[in-house]
C-alpha cells in the first residue's frame, strides 16, 4: 500500500469513515488470517484472534496517530493477542513441549495448511513451520511469508533489529535442518537450501 | 528474497478465513465504528448547546440589570428628594 494512500486511510478511519474501514479490511484481512493461522496452528483460534484484531482497530480508530502505519499496527495487535492467548491457555511452546515429553504417545505438530498443501514439499514446509517454537515461527512468518521488513518485524515482536536478525538466522537454520532431515528420509529438498543467507 | 528457502516461504499459499464469519466481523466492526462516530458528533453537539445557553443567561442578566436600574431611577424620581 502506498504511503500516501495509507495516510489518507488513517485520516478517514480517525473520522469514522466506514468505507475506509472496508478498504483496510480488504487489504489486510487475508494476510492477517494467514499469519494467525500459521502462528496458532488452529483455524478457530486464528479466526477469534482475527476478529479481536479488527475490533481493536475500530475501538482505537479515533486515537490512531496521523502517521500510523496500518500493517505493522495490525500485525502487532494480532501478534500480541496470540501471546495473550498462549499465556491464558498456558500453551507456551516450552511448557507444552515439556508436557508433551511426558505424554506416553507421540504428538505431532500439524498445521491447518498441511491438508490443503498442493505439493509434498509444501506439506513438509508447513509441517516444519508448525513444529518450530513460536518465537522462531513468528519471525519467519512476518519476514519471509508476510513480507514485512526487518525493522517492522522487530517492532512487532518487541525486540531490537539485531535480535530479530539473530532469531531469523536461527529460525532459518532450524527450518533448513528439519527439511534436510525430511529429505534424507526420502523426499529431496529444494536445491541450495542448506546454505541460505539471511535476507 | 532470492534463496530457495525464502522463495518457498514467500510462495506459501494464503489462508482464507470462513467467508460468513469474515462478513459478520466486517459488518460488526462497521456498526461499531458508526456508533462511535455518531457518539463523537453527539458529544461535540452539547458543547455548542452549552455556548448558546451561556449567551442567553448573559442576555437575561443584562436585561434584568437594566430593568432594575430603570425601576430604581423611576422610584427615585417619584419618592426621591425634590
Amino acid at each position: 500500500m502506498e504511503r500516501d494512500t495509507e495516510l489518507a486511510l488513517v485520516e478517514r478511519l480517525r473520522r469514522g469513515d466506514l468505507d475506509a474501514f472496508d478498504d483496510v479490511y480488504a487489504a489486510f484481512n487475508t494476510r492477517l488470517f494467514t499469519f494467525l493461522v500459521r502462528l496458532s496452528r488452529r483455524r478457530d483460534v486464528a479466526e477469534d484472534l482475527l476478529e479481536e484484531t479488527w475490533l481493536r482497530l475500530v475501538k482505537h480508530a479515533q486515537r490512531l496517530g496521523a502517521d500510523t502505519r496500518l500493517g505493522p499496527w495490525l500485525f502487532t495487535v494480532a501478534r500480541n493477542l496470540h501471546v495473550s492467548y498462549l499465556r491464558s491457555r498456558m500453551l507456551e511452546d516450552s511448557a507444552a513441549a515439556s508436557l508433551i515429553a511426558l505424554w506416553p504417545f507421540s504428538l505431532e505438530h500439524s498445521s491447518p495448511f498441511e491438508a490443503a498443501a498442493a505439493s509434498e514439499l509444501e506439506r513438509r514446509i508447513e509441517r516444519a513451520l508448525a513444529a518450530m517454537p513460536a518465537a522462531s515461527r513468528e519471525v519467519l512468518l512476518l519476514v519471509a511469508v508476510a513480507g514485512l521488513d526487518h525493522s517492522d518485524a522487530a517492532d512487532i515482536c518487541g525486540i531490537t533489529p539485531e535480535a530479530l536478525r539473530q532469531r531469523l538466522h536461527r529460525a532459518r537454520e532450524t527450518l533448513s535442518k528439519v527439511l534436510e532431515r525430511d529429505a534424507e528420509a526420502g523426499v529431496p529438498a529444494p536445491g541450495g537450501m542448506t546454505s541460505c543467507p539471511i535476507r | 528474497m532470492s534463496d530457495p528457502l525464502t522463495r518457498l516461504l514467500a510462495e506459501l499459499p494464503l489462508g482464507e478465513p470462513d467467508a460468513a464469519r469474515a462478513e459478520r466481523t466486517r459488518m460488526g466492526c462497521r456498526a461499531l465504528l458508526a456508533r462511535q462516530a455518531s457518539r463523537a458528533s453527539a458529544s461535540r453537539g452539547p458543547s455548542s448547546g452549552r455556548r448558546s445557553v451561556q449567551v442567553w443567561q448573559l442576555l437575561i442578566g443584562v436585561l434584568g440589570v437594566a430593568y432594575l436600574t430603570e425601576v430604581i431611577v423611576q422610584a427615585l424620581s417619584v419618592y426621591g428628594p425634590p
